[in-house]
């Protein structure tokens, strides 16, 4: 975005319908995204502010002739320079100066609220208030005088109830003119009493001998405050002289803690203000939140109602993504790659470029979609667990037991997932506004089993232990929730030094979201994940598929670029009980999908049988036929997978036919120890690429991929080391 | 007394923060400044943290922040 520079000029060029830059500013809760959602729908872009993985939101279009171009702040409750959302807020507003602000105020918390605003006023920008949720407002008996707030701040207030759209056409009309006509401009300043007016008065006719920078009222009440970020920009010491002068009486008079005095000032600045402004209703109604909280925060009722809770949003999540992720699976794998080599061989491309074509590219494009359907309904449930305000109760029920091991209460969402599948795990980490929490929590989420590692286990079980696959299956997955736990303390003592973030959350009240809201964040996701990730994943796969088969035409895998890879890293298995090329082979490409791990034994394992399919290939319209019914066949599958509790799609793995040779040769080439330390390896070493491409789309580098490959690689053939040389020493092997 | 010392239920009036920097600021930003009422409403059902009602509004904090904030009996 340009510079704009509101300094000069302005006034005289109005008349010229120039372009406006609008900052939308709020508390979180106070429906800023919803208003937002709603003006600007589908004109919304998507990215990421510069540098952080911090999402923004910004919409360029034209009202009233005029080009306007909205830019979304990250919701936050003060603009003081420690936390990323609330430097990217202010940040923004100091340098880019945008030619007004809406700011969006929570009707039915006028007082925290307000002290915002008293902050966004001291930037001395145009400032119009969106007192949003005014309904909600009124339905409580809240009655708020708007010309008295709009009197004493010298702004204009807006009545708005965003998820009807209510007040959003004068809303924006309101900030354009207030944008534009300078003479409406009356957003003069709050008095803050006059102790500190004397000291501002004083640093801001003692700056120019000390600074170049813009003197504003903004920056001589940040260096009262010693503002840490400020003082740094503005390369004056807290020490200065003249700040030691111009405060002096303030320090006398109020304490030493000028950054307390302030806060203390602008609340009260803020209370007195509601109490003018605000009438409360004689007899407080207990209130629908407070009524549902009796419930869900009871003392016996919480932890059952948040585990039936974690159940359904586990349940739902995959059990309606999984049909159609078979769906797109089956049309991938089927069709489209038939008819892609069809139409190849027409042309007479050579073997190599069919197989490159359809197993590379299509196959990538496959692995790239399959994830789509879980990430989708992913997003849809945390985004409604958000909006409804259940989120943070989640996370408040939930604090003591994921504090005890360096996590935040909001980890759990993000690690329960990662039983299903890892990669919208690592996406469902947004919820955690901290980094460090985030991170960790990334970190650790690899360490729960997914669904594609347990065909693996079946497997290994049904050949070594099936008299008690049960327990062995627990056991494993125990044994990567035991490893979280130490590997999440270890981190804690390491990686993440220093003390954790302070839990300090709101727990909004409980709102209905809106649908709308609702599939535009889903959709976001979704689509963001296709572009970013999707990139790499489809670039990743054809890499995969040259290690595969190149060179081209060799008779047996052992010869291709994997299994000469295989043959090299295999001695290093040979201390954890299965040091042939085959298990490193399907160890390698493990890494694609851990599920191929039983597939590719089937292929090194037992030498390839040609089998020609002698069956009838379907007609191009009888498979276009089958693509739609059996996408409408999906649909019924996933409203079934909702109402039946009992089919765990994610969790059951298919026992067919062809494993049963695959079986026999297991047998022969493990033993039940390393078997077992092999299913530990398989469940502990680095994920998929999908989930580390993932991680790097999060956090916008591969930092955190890189580590989780490093820590994993090492945890894997530790503990597969423990296993089997500890069994063999109490003579299990 | 702290914030901590405090049964759901009962009410207090915050005299002081003990802590300091990005913390402090939190908390302040939060509400939780001097002279300010809190009732605490709960405790989550492991203990840990807790519910308080605050500038109108519900604000839930650990009992280790909770126990550095000193208030008098309201």
């Amino acid at each position: 975005m340009e510079m704009k520079s509101n300094t000069s000029g302005k006034s005289r060029q109005d008349h010229e319908k120039k372009d406006l830059i609008i900052a939308v500013a709020g508390n979180p809760n106070a429906g800023k995204s919803t208003l937002i959602n709603a003006i600007a729908g589908s004109r919304l872009h998507v990215g990421n502010w510069p540098g952080v993985t911090v999402e923004k939101r910004s919409a360029s279009f034209e009202f009233k002739g005029r080009q306007i171009t909205l830019v979304d702040l990250p919701g936050t409750y003060s603009l003081s320079p420690y936390t990323q959302e609330e430097v990217i807020a202010r940040d923004y507003l100091v340098t880019q100066k945008p030619d007004v602000i809406i700011n969006v105020v929570d009707a039915t918390n006028l007082e925290r609220n307000l002290y915002f605003t008293m902050q966004l006023l001291e930037l001395n920008i145009p400032l119009v208030m969106a007192l949003n949720m005014h309904d909600e407002a009124l339905q409580k008996g809240l009655i708020i005088d708007t010309e008295k707030i709009s009197a004493m701040l010298g702004c204009t207030v807006v009545p708005t109830v965003a998820t009807r759209r209510d007040g959003l056409d004068r809303l924006l009309e309101q900030a354009v003119s207030f944008a534009t006509d300078p003479e409406n401009h009356t957003a003069g300043h709050v008095s803050y009493g006059e102790d500190i007016e004397k000291a501002v008065a004083t640093i801001l006719s003692e700056l120019p001998a000390y600074s170049s920078v813009p003197h504003t009222r903004w920056l001589a009440l940040k260096l009262l405050e010693a503002d840490v970020q400020v003082m740094q920009a503005s390369g004056i010491s807290v020490n200065a002289p003249f700040l030691g002068k111009a405060t002096r009486h303030l320090r006398a008079a109020h304490g030493e803690d000028l950054e307390a005095l302030m806060a203390d000032t602008r609340y009260a600045l803020a209370a007195g203000l509601t109490r003018e402004a605000l009438q409360k209703p004689q007899k407080r109604k207990r209130e629908l939140t407070e009524r549902i909280d009796a419930v869900v925060l009871n003392r016996y009722l919480g932890i059952p109602v948040f585990l039936v809770a974690m159940w359904l949003i586990f349940k739902l999540t995959f059990d309606i993504a999984g049909p159609f992720t078979d769906w797109l699976d089956g049309v991938v794998a089927g069709p489209l790659t038939r008819w892609t080599s069809t139409l190849m061989a027409l042309v007479a491309a050579p073997d190599w470029t069919i197989s490159l074509v359809t197993e590379g590219i299509i196959g990538g494009v496959g692995a790239v979609l399959v994830f789509l359907p879980p990430i989708f309904a992913m997003m849809f449930f945390i985004t409604l667990l958000e909006a409804s305000g259940y989120m943070a109760r989640a996370a408040f029920v939930m604090d003591r037991v994921m504090h005890a091991i360096g996590l935040h209460g909001k980890s759990f969402i993000p690690l329960l997932l990662g039983f299903g599948c890892n990669v919208p795990a690592v996406y469902a980490t947004r919820t955690l506004e901290n980094p460090r929490d985030k991170a960790l929590t990334a970190l650790l989420i690899p360490l729960m089993s997914c669904g594609a590692r347990l065909p693996v286990y079946v497997v290994f079980t049904g050949v070594f232990f099936a008299a008690y696959a049960g327990t062995v299956l627990w056991s494993l997955y125990i044994l990567g929730i035991a490893l979280a736990v130490a590997v999440g303390w270890l981190f804690k003592k390491t990686l993440f030094r220093g003390e954790s973030p302070a839990f300090i959350m709101e727990l909004p009240p409980y709102r209905m979201p809106t649908m709308k809201n609702l599939m535009i964040h889903t959709w976001e996701k979704g689509k963001h994940y296709l572009i970013k990730a999707g990139t790499w994943i489809l670039a990743i796969s054809v890499f995969v598929w040259f290690g595969l088969n190149m060179p081209w035409g060799v008779e047996s895998k052992k010869d291709s670029y994997l299994g000469i890879a295989s043959q090299t890293i295999a001695p290093v298995f040979a201390p954890l009980g299965f040091g042939t090329w085959e298990a490193a082979a399907s160890l390698l490409t493990g890494i694609v999908a851990k599920e191929i791990v039983v597939s590719t034994m089937g292929q090194v394992y037992i030498p390839e049988t040609e089998e020609e399919e002698n069956q009838e290939a379907p007609t191009v319209g009888e498979e276009i036929k089958e693509i739609g019914v059996s996408f409408i066949g999906a649909f019924g599958n996933a409203a079934k997978n909702v109402f039946s509790t009992v089919g765990v799609a994610t969790m059951s793995a298919e026992e067919d036919e062809e494993t049963a040779g695959l079986r026999s040769v297991i047998a022969k080439a493990f033993t039940p120890l390393s078997a077992y330390a092999f299913m530990a390896f398989v469940l502990l070493y680095l994920p998929c690429f999908i989930v580390l491409v993932a991680m790097r789309h999060e956090f916008g580098s591969w930092k955190w991929a890189g580590v989780t490959i490093a820590y994993q690689t090492a945890l894997a053939w530790t503990v597969a080391f423990v296993i089997y040389q500890g069994g063999r020493i109490i003579g299990l092997g | 007394m702290t914030l901590a010392d405090l049964k759901p239920g009962q009410c207090g009036i915050i005299t002081k923060i003990n802590v300091s920097g990005a913390l402090k600021r939190r908390l302040m930003d939060m509400g939780v400044v001097s002279g300010t009422t809190v009732r605490v409403e709960k405790v989550a059902p492991l203990g840990d943290p807790m519910e308080v009602h605050i500038k109108s509004y519900q604000l839930s904090l650990r009992r280790g922040e909770a126990d550095k904030i000193d208030v008098e009996a309201a």
